[in-house]
């Protein structure tokens, strides 16, 4: 059960930015994945469909190791990770030195944003690069501000977050994650916390970054968005992967379609 | 006989005041001392580690559950009998006085580490998982996240238990009589009875008590409004 991930990438051209394999994740008793594997290609956009309860979170939550999973392999960025296991293979630890290094280089937008609430939009989003990646507070706030333009929030850089609305907090979430300027951004239901009038702000920006070629894994109950935006969908059903393909394979075939169907 | 009832206020006022300044001194250092050890037995009562979650589990129940009158006079006496003990294996002999400033600043540092380990670890829990949980997924390594994140987001809760602590901490320096050091409290009870005057000075104290209680509570209410101003509608809680 050692990992050797990197022999199977070697030969590859690109190495993907996530390659997860026969990844399982208990809680107890209850198994919320059962083996599930998964390859996003650099650059490319995958949505993880599924119902409540299905394991989309678990396993995106895997992908920065916020959850660890019990068994299996993962790579990210081109790194595998050096998981602590026991005699029967099973993942007992990490390395924190590498969790922390990897972390780096993927970027978290959450369901309930998680803003920090004692800093501005422009400290939320220039802590992270000044205490990770160790910027200076300038060159810090060029990037924030960059991203906050990118976002439409420039103007609101001095608020509170408590002071914005749901929609506003969620695209400084996003601008937050894009100052790490990330090799891989993960979704985590960014629009599920949302008044429905606010969710097509944040569809709009994730749109335009899915436009630029960057790479996103997207947990989402958005059917229609999903479709349109993504290379790649995952539909989990039970911790097992159901169907996985390009948008039209897996709407189109009955296993999905009966989950999906009212919704596309 | 006849000097001593001549002796009022005016007379008393310089070591009446000397006694005020030496009780701010030791209030202001043991609450800091008493706030880095709550900090630290916070955290300790939050580790992961369950040999240090007991060690401090066992400080903060052990030291809130004594009277703190007797805590003081046994960490006084035990002091000075294990400074004895190591200067005398050390080949000095006779006994060693612990200097009143220090064990007072020590003792008081010591009950108040308690009392802020479990106001700190009610605040520390009090806080969204969701704002660590993004401290985690950027990377930040256990120190950034303590001191960014987990400091700043558990202080608006933490204020007004620690405000409760730093007036129960300025009267409880008034114990500190009790081994005899020159404070504001052992100062009044001398002018008292070489005065006789027992109702003028104790009233004085109060008021000089009193004084210095209101004029911090009125610092932590506008410390507290600042690290607030990130949340909306708490100006009238």
């Amino acid at each position: 059960m050692t990992s050797s991930l990197d022999d199977h990438t070697s030969t590859a051209t690109a190495a993907p930015a996530v390659q997860a394999r026969h990844l399982v994740k208990r809680y107890g008793d209850l198994e919320v994945l059962r083996d599930v594997s998964l390859e996003v290609p650099e650059g490319s956009v995958t949505s993880i469909i599924g119902a409540s309860g299905s394991g989309k979170s678990t396993l995106l939550r895997c992908l920065n190791l916020l959850e660890r999973p019990d068994q299996g392999d993962l790579a990210i960025a081109d790194e595998a990770i050096r998981f602590d296991r026991n005699p029967q293979g099973d993942v007992v630890g990490l390395d924190r030195r590498q969790l922390q290094r990897l972390r780096a280089k993927v970027s978290m937008v959450f369901q309930q944003f998680n803003l920090w609430p004692h800093f501005s939009v422009l400290g939320n989003v220039i802590e992270p690069p000044m205490r990770v990646q160790g910027l200076s507070r300038r060159r810090a706030t060029e990037v924030a501000e960059h991203y906050l333009a990118r976002v439409g929030m420039a103007d609101k850089r001095d608020a509170y977050p408590a002071f914005l609305s749901g929609g506003q907090q969620q695209r400084v979430a996003i601008a937050r994650a894009l100052a790490m300027e990330p090799r891989l951004l993960l979704f985590d239901e960014p629009t599920s916390a949302l008044d429905p009038e606010r969710v097509n702000e944040v569809l709009g920006v994730i749109r335009g970054l899915a436009g630029e070629g960057r790479t996103m894994v997207l947990v989402t109950h958005e059917m229609a968005f999903a479709r349109e935006v993504s290379d790649q969908v995952v539909f989990l059903d039970r911790g097992v992967i159901g169907v996985a393909g390009t948008p039209e394979e897996v709407f189109d075939d009955p296993r999905c379609q009966r989950f999906a169907a009212p919704a596309t | 006989m006849n000097n001593h009832s001549q002796e009022g206020l005016a007379d008393w006022a310089g070591p009446i005041l000397q006694g005020a300044l030496t009780t701010l001194e030791i209030a202001v250092l043991a609450y800091a001392i008493g706030l880095v050890l709550g900090l630290l037995g916070a955290s300790a009562r939050l580790s992961p580690w369950a040999p240090l979650r007991g060690l401090a589990t066992l400080y903060s129940t052990a030291v809130r559950a004594v009277p703190e009158l007797l805590l003081i006079i046994l960490l006084y006496y035990a002091g000075s009998q294990a400074l004895t003990a190591v200067t005398n294996a050390m080949g000095f002999s006779g006994q060693v006085a612990i200097n009143g400033f220090v064990t007072a600043v020590g003792v008081l540092a010591f009950v108040q580490g308690a009392y802020m380990t479990e106001v700190l670890r009610g605040a520390i829990l009090a806080i969204p998982r969701g704002q660590l949980e993004a401290a985690d997924a950027f990377g930040f390594s256990a120190w950034a996240r303590f001191q960014r994140i987990v400091v700043p987001a558990m202080l608006p809760n933490a204020l007004p238990g620690m405000s409760n602590l730093w007036l129960i901490l300025i009267k409880d320096t008034a114990l500190i009589s009790v081994i005899g050091y020159s404070e504001l409290f052992f100062t009044i009870q001398q002018a008292a009875s070489s005065t006789r005057a027992h109702f003028l000075f104790y009233a004085a104290a109060g008021v000089i008590y009193l004084a210095m209680t209101l004029s911090s509570t009125a610092l932590f209410a506008r410390l507290e409004r600042r690290l607030r101003r990130g949340q909306p509608n708490t100006e009238e809680a």
